[in-house]
């Protein structure tokens, strides 16, 4: 019961300190809507707060409002989950809404560097743009997709053209010379063939 | 090509049989596990089952030893190029396992992201069924896999990858034939040229002379 009292009272402190708004969708857990410019700053004090210490970022969520019952408001959602390995069972979550024609939200690969592929994936599945991040690029998804797969109005079983695989050599080279090793030839890449293709794969 | 045999005789057949022999026995397989039925073949290797018992002892994890392609668990399309490439990196003679619903049919991902079936990209020998499949349906199609090579005929294979291997190289040496007369060609109308040059200049300077 002690954690649930902690979360409550960084919950006031939030809605005190940047205008966030507690959400009452949130049944099982707390809940805060941040508004996006004032993201990094309450993730900040999140982390750096010597009684909160919320030093672990748990999971990024997209969130797809289209179908869902009953809704007002910015179409997308981007959830936060955090969680405090100093304080036991710490736990909180943040949440951005977020507009569809102009879908941004800033970046927190500065303060976790867990968020750099949980962005790129938000990034991938709902087309959420994480301005400042160093590396936004599809996580899960061919190079060639055209479109993002988890977003309400994305036909779930729509298969796309695939030709040719991801060009992720530079960074390992890049890791390499990181680590002392001197790259002799820089591998080239792998262009898409038009007779080489997935069989079953469908061209816009 | 009068060393080839047309038709199967008492040495060819002969040969064949001990090839087959040697390959039904000694099937290295090559584990392309990603999902629950990597865990499946796991069981089949070890002791309970164990899958040495028809000389698949070694499990080489390089595609460059290894004689039959298991693929067991789900092929999303991003890995699709890689298993494809992993496919081109064996060397002949290569078998390939479809194991479980997934490697199969795509099993019951019937989405954006899920290969349906990965005979969309590489050829496949043997099929088995399953969500994960038994260690015993794994045997059962080692042991079809097996009946299969017995059938095949390293020496008509030969024969025709001969064949193949003597066009390419008639088509390789008619290619250097015309480079190279097209290079002499181009030399002698060179030299041509020059020899006319010359012999310009020296009418030139004996005129030159005369005057």
């Amino acid at each position: 019961m002690e954690s649930v009292e902690k979360t409550e009272k960084i919950a006031a402190l939030l809605e005190e300190k940047f205008g966030a708004k507690r959400d009452a969708k949130a049944r099982w857990d707390v809940a805060v809507v941040v508004a996006a410019e004032y993201l990094p700053n309450a993730v900040e004090f999140l982390k750096n707060d010597p009684d909160i210490r919320m030093d672990m970022l748990v999971d990024i969520a997209g969130i797809d409002y289209l179908t869902y019952p009953n809704h007002e408001g910015p179409r997308f959602a981007v959830s936060y989950a955090f969680k405090s390995t100093v304080n036991q069972g710490c736990r909180l979550r943040l949440k951005v809404l977020v507009g569809e024609d102009c879908p941004k939200v800033p970046t927190l690969t500065g303060f976790y560097d867990s968020a750099d592929w949980l962005e790129r994936e938000v990034y991938d599945q709902f087309g959420i743009v994480f301005t400042g991040h160093p590396d936004l690029r599809r996580l899960l998804n061919h190079v060639e997709f055209v479109g993002h797969p988890l977003r309400k109005d994305y036909p779930a079983q729509k298969r796309q053209w695939l030709s040719t695989n991801d060009f992720l050599l530079p960074e390992l080279e890049k890791r390499l010379e990181k680590l002392g090793y001197r790259i002799v030839q820089r591998s080239k890449e792998v262009l898409p063939n038009d007779d080489e293709f997935l069989e079953g794969s469908i061209r816009e | 090509m009068g060393n080839v045999a047309e038709k199967p005789n008492i040495i060819t057949t002969s040969l064949d049989f001990l090839v087959n022999w040697g390959r039904t026995n000694s099937l290295w397989p090559f584990p392309y596990g990603t999902a629950c039925c990597a865990i499946e073949f796991m069981s089949t290797e070890v002791g309970r089952y164990d899958l040495s018992r028809i000389g698949s002892e070694y499990v080489r994890f390089t595609p460059r030893q290894s004689d039959v392609l298991l693929v067991a668990g789900t092929i999303s399309y991003k890995q699709a190029p890689i298993l494809k490439r992993m496919y081109e990196q064996m060397a002949e003679p290569r078998w390939v396992i479809a194991m479980g619903a997934c490697a199969s049919s795509g099993g019951f991902y019937d989405c954006y992201c899920t290969v349906p079936g990965i005979d969309h990209i590489i050829p496949v020998d043997v099929y088995i069924g399953g969500c994960p499949s038994r260690p015993e349906a794994f045997f059962d199609a080692m042991f079809d896999l097996q009946k299969k090579i017995k059938d095949e005929s390293y020496m008509k294979q030969r024969a025709e990858r001969v064949k193949e291997q003597l066009e390419m190289i008639k088509a390789k040496t008619a290619e250097a034939k015309a480079e190279a007369q097209e290079f002499a060609r181009e030399k002698i109308s060179l030299a041509k040229d020059f020899v006319v040059e010359k012999e310009q200049e020296l009418v030139k300077k004996a005129q030159f002379w005369k005057e």
